[in-house]
C-alpha cells in the first residue's frame, strides 16, 4: 500500500497544526489513503523541516513561505479548524495525492 | 473534560474593549493571575499574534483562538470571552500586511502544556465547529450559560 508524508505547519508547532493535523488524517483514511503519517512542524522551520522530510505535501494554518519549498503543493488548512469546508479540502488533497506517481 | 477546566473566573461575558491589547491583557493577564501562565505569556502572545494571527471566520461568526508557546505557560488552562462589540483580528494563516480581518465576537484564549493538552485543545476546537453551540454561546448571558452549553456539549 503505498504511504504518504504530510507536513502540518502552525505558529507554536502544537496548536492549530495538531488539530488540523488529526483532522487530516481521520477525513483521509475515510477517503481510503490509510497509511498517512501528519507530521507538526512550527511555521518558522518549515522550509528545513520539508527538505529533510521530501513530504507528499504541507497543510498549514500559518503563513509559510510558499515559494522556498521546492514546488511541494501546500493547502492552507483553516477548514480544518472550523470544519467549514473540511470535507471537500479533505476531497482536494485525497485527489493530490492518489495522482502523485508513487 | 473541557467543561472540568472551564473556570467561572476565566470567563468574560459581554467584554467592552475596542482593541486586541486589551483583549491580551484582560484575559491572559487574568490567566498569570491564577498562575496558569508566566509573566511572560501576555508579552509573548501579543508577538505571536503579530507573526501568526488567530481570528478565523466561522460560517459568519468571528472567532479567535490566540495562544503562544509552551514556555510561557505553567499549567493548561482556558479563558473564554464573548466580547460587547466585535474586536477585529487579522485572519489566521494571513499575511499581517494583507490586511484580511475578521470582526471577532468570541475569544478562546489557550494556554496549552504538558503531555495531556491535545485532548483539551480539540474540544475546545471542537466548540466552534459546531456552528449551533457557537451561536448560543456568543448569544448567551451569563457564565453559567456557557459553562451549560459546554458541558451539553460534552455529554
Amino acid at each position: 500500500m503505498k504511504s504518504y508524508k504530510i507536513l502540518s505547519a502552525c505558529g507554536t508547532g502544537v496548536a492549530t497544526s495538531t488539530v488540523a493535523a488529526n483532522k487530516c488524517k481521520t477525513l483521509l483514511q475515510a477517503r481510503g489513503i490509510e497509511k498517512v503519517d501528519v507530521i507538526e512542524c512550527k511555521a518558522i522551520e518549515i522550509v528545513g523541516k520539508a527538505s529533510i522530510i521530501h513530504p507528499d505535501c504541507i497543510i498549514h494554518t500559518a503563513e509559510i513561505p510558499v515559494n522556498k519549498l521546492g514546488g511541494i503543493k501546500t493547502f492552507r488548512a483553516l477548514q480544518f479548524i472550523t470544519g467549514i469546508g473540511a470535507e471537500q479540502l479533505a476531497d482536494e488533497i485525497a485527489d493530490y495525492l492518489k495522482s502523485l506517481d508513487k | 473534560m473541557l467543561s472540568e477546566n472551564i473556570k467561572e473566573e476565566l470567563i468574560f461575558m459581554d467584554l467592552d474593549v475596542q482593541t486586541r491589547e486589551e483583549v491580551f491583557h484582560i484575559l491572559g493577564g487574568k490567566l498569570t493571575e491564577l498562575n496558569y501562565t508566566k509573566e511572560s505569556f501576555v508579552p509573548a502572545l501579543k508577538e505571536r499574534e503579530k507573526v501568526f494571527p488567530t481570528g478565523l471566520d466561522v460560517n459568519g461568526v468571528g472567532v479567535a483562538i490566540p495562544h503562544t508557546d509552551q514556555n510561557h505557560v505553567n499549567a493548561t488552562a482556558l479563558a473564554l470571552a464573548v466580547l460587547k462589540n466585535p474586536v477585529e483580528f487579522h485572519q489566521m494563516a494571513s499575511n499581517i500586511e494583507d490586511h484580511q480581518m475578521v470582526p471577532v465576537r468570541f475569544i478562546i484564549m489557550l494556554a496549552v502544556s504538558g503531555a495531556n493538552y491535545m485532548d483539551f485543545l480539540q474540544n475546545a476546537i471542537l466548540l466552534i465547529q459546531d456552528q449551533e453551540v457557537l451561536k448560543r454561546i456568543v448569544n448567551a448571558k451569563t457564565k453559567e450559560e456557557i459553562m451549560h452549553i459546554v458541558k451539553e456539549k460534552e455529554n
